[in-house]
């Protein structure tokens, strides 16, 4: 079995094959929006270099790019675990949310318990909320087989209004003028890695479950059912595999992975439930896991690339007044040419 | 204190009312379905069609335009949608999902480009009621069904015609064939890249229009978040309408009553935190699917891209 799984060595030719369409496909990407927004009347060198270069100029832009990459890999990697499966998880947000919601309960309400315990019971927690949240769509999926993008979407609605609820009525913050909670237990909070401008240990806790996810997919029996489900699921079947349940594992793997990204939004940046918290991380996420094809290595060095563009984007917006939707236009744009260099290259 | 009956109307015709978005973007999401084209975009393509149609009749001051604007930029989405799949043969959901991050970017920034920031949301007038001469007088069901912007009158013409063209024509029978047996159709020399492109095309204008709705009879303005899960909400009526026009239509009427029921419970003041209320349409649908998901069924080929080179069916 494992040797099925190993991997084709990588060579130059292989590499540069594998990297060239990307890099046409980016730079098309930007022509393309280019032209969009010269006719729009803005200056467009001006506005490239603001979105490629500003998490390079200063330290707290570099930061903010790496608080950006942490929640956009996590989201990435808990949309192509269950792609390997060819399942679509498009209920990313409503899983970050409770992973955030979970997060906070046990910040507030286990706030006596001493901090060695308080942080990992947070975490775990997030993990759990965001797997249980998953599971759902997953069972009406293993139960019922009921198409799992529409499921997992429709959580994502009922999630945006138990946030709501819970930021409001239930551990509200009335002074905060926005639904938000009250902040959790600093025993909760995740140790800084540099103190100014702040960056938490949440990313190497990041960086560690790309790792195990790697290890999973890639080098392990599961993981290699779980692949064989995606590519052929009959043949996976006659085999012996039970599709059905890699399905459910491979959804409530990537619920758990949401999940693990609002713990850490919670108990890393905000420290408390802010409603509007999960951003547009569910898009960016899902862009992402397409742009790397699934490929879990690639999907860190895709997630930096595009908290590049995030976070050159808001500075756009701030110093040029040009509307920070057209970066996402660029995303999308990548996303296309690329499906377009894989068209040309299969013929 | 307005007498039982007179509220019975009244409610009756807001739920007609509320259903036509519904109606619109699940007929059109079945439509290319039906020949086995699964389109997955409805929620980023009702944003595009709820911007254009804003902004063209803000602009123009015709609503009339607005609502042409928002079908063409639906039918555009469509032709894409078609061509990379139908053409190109990329995955369905794929392009899907990037179409559908396209009309979101999209929809947000022309509003910001035309209008920008504003204290106060820009309006336009809301499309008035048409009553229809004669038949509008009949008690009772004349208000509900014949007293209503042209839009409702639409959506039930659009049903039955779609009825009739999947079930009473050689046409509709054609298109069918397709969504269950493509390799099957393409022997009978039916051509399934045409019947793909313009079921797509007609679709998308009509999921333009379902979006074109919001601005023009819910709110006079544009928001980002004004399609609110609409768009997955009418795929998830298609399929538990059976990809069938007649089910769907009753299954919109369901979801309107939902949609209206929050609300008046939500304006009423009811003991239930509102938040609970704004959940319910998202909990029945998924409830909903559970019943349905024995009882109905799906075109057997969706989904699926056809390579006829190879006479086989693709991911």
């Amino acid at each position: 079995m494992s040797e099925l799984a190993v991997q084709p060595r990588h060579n130059v030719r292989f590499l540069v094959a594998g990297f060239v369409p990307y890099l046409l496909a980016v730079v098309a990407a930007f022509l393309a929006a280019g032209i969009f927004i010269a006719a729009m009347g803005f200056n467009v060198p001006e506005a490239y270099s603001s979105i490629l270069f500003t998490s390079f100029r200063t330290p707290t832009a570099f930061i903010q790019t790496l608080l950006k990459f942490v929640p956009l890999m996590l989201m990435a990697l808990g949309f192509a675990v269950p792609l390997k499966a060819n399942k679509f998880n498009i209920g990313l947000e409503g899983q970050l949310i409770l992973g955030a919601i979970g997060a906070t309960a046990a910040g507030i309400l286990l706030a006596d318990l001493p901090a060695f315990l308080l942080l990992p019971m947070a975490i775990l927690a997030g993990i759990l909320f965001g797997a249980l949240w998953a599971a759902l769509p997953a069972w009406l999926l293993y139960r019922f087989n009921i198409n799992e993008i529409l499921t997992t979407v429709l959580m994502n609605f009922v999630a945006f209004s138990l946030m709501d609820y819970i930021a409001t009525e239930v551990w509200g913050d009335p002074g905060a003028g926005h639904p938000t909670t009250i902040p959790i237990a600093p025993g909760a909070y995740m140790p800084l890695l540099v103190s100014s401008p702040p960056l938490n240990a949440g990313i190497l806790i990041a960086l560690l479950t790309a790792v195990v996810v790697y290890i999973y997919t890639n080098r392990t029996v599961s993981g290699y059912e779980l692949g064989a489900t995606g590519s052929n699921p009959r043949a996976s079947m006659v085999y012996g595999i039970n599709t059905r349940t890699m399905f459910l594992l491979s959804l409530i793997i990537g619920g758990a992975l949401a999940g693990l990204a609002g713990a850490i939004e919670v108990t890393g940046v905000q420290h408390r439930l802010i409603e509007g918290m999960q951003s547009n991380y569910l898009q960016l996420g899902i862009i992402i896991g397409l742009i790397a094809k699934g490929n879990i290595r690639a999907i860190p060095l895709v997630a930096f690339f595009i908290a590049v563009l995030e976070v050159g984007a808001s500075a756009m917006q701030r110093t040029m007044m040009i509307p920070v939707e057209i970066v996402f236009i660029v995303e999308a744009l990548i996303l296309i040419f690329i499906l377009l260099a894989d068209v040309i290259r299969r013929r | 204190m307005e007498g039982i009956g007179a509220q019975v109307v009244s409610l009756a015709k807001l739920v007609m009312l509320t259903m036509v978005p519904y109606v619109l973007a699940s007929q059109g999401t079945m439509l290319a379905g039906r020949t086995g084209l699964f389109n997955v975009a409805q929620e980023g393509v009702m944003l595009v069609g709820a911007s254009v149609a804003f902004l063209v009749a803000y602009l123009s001051g015709s609503l009339f335009y607005g609502l042409l604007a928002a079908a063409l930029a639906g039918g555009l989405f469509g032709l894409a949608l078609a061509y990379f799949t139908t053409t190109l043969k990329v995955n369905q959901f794929v392009i899907g999902l990037a179409l559908f991050f396209t009309g979101l970017g999209l929809s947000t920034l022309l509003y910001k480009y035309v209008i920008g920031v504003t204290l106060q949301p820009p309006l336009i007038p809301t499309l008035g009621d048409v009553a229809i001469p004669g038949l509008s007088r009949i008690p009772f069901v004349g208000e509900i069904l014949f007293d209503q912007n042209v839009l409702v009158y639409f959506a039930i013409l659009l049903s039955i015609f779609l009825y009739y063209l999947l079930y009473r024509t050689s046409l509709g029978l054609e298109l069918r064939a397709i969504g269950e047996n493509p390799k099957a159709a393409d022997s009978l020399g039916i051509s399934i890249p045409i019947y793909r492109y313009v079921t797509a095309i007609v679709g998308g204008m009509l999921i333009g229009l379902a979006g074109a709705y919001l601005p023009m009879v819910y709110t006079g303005t544009f928001t980002a978040g004004i399609v609110k899960g609409r768009g997955w909400l009418a795929i998830a009526l298609t399929f538990f309408g059976g990809w069938a026009p007649h089910l769907i239509f009753f299954g919109s009427l369901f979801f309107a009553g939902i949609e209206v029921l929050a609300f008046r419970v939500q304006v009423r003041g009811v003991a239930i935190p509102y938040q609970f209320l704004l959940m319910l349409p998202y909990v029945a649908t998924m409830l909903i699917m559970i019943f349905a998901s024995k009882r109905v069924g799906i075109p057997a080929a969706l989904g699926l891209n056809y390579d006829r080179e190879r006479r086989t069916l693709l991911d």
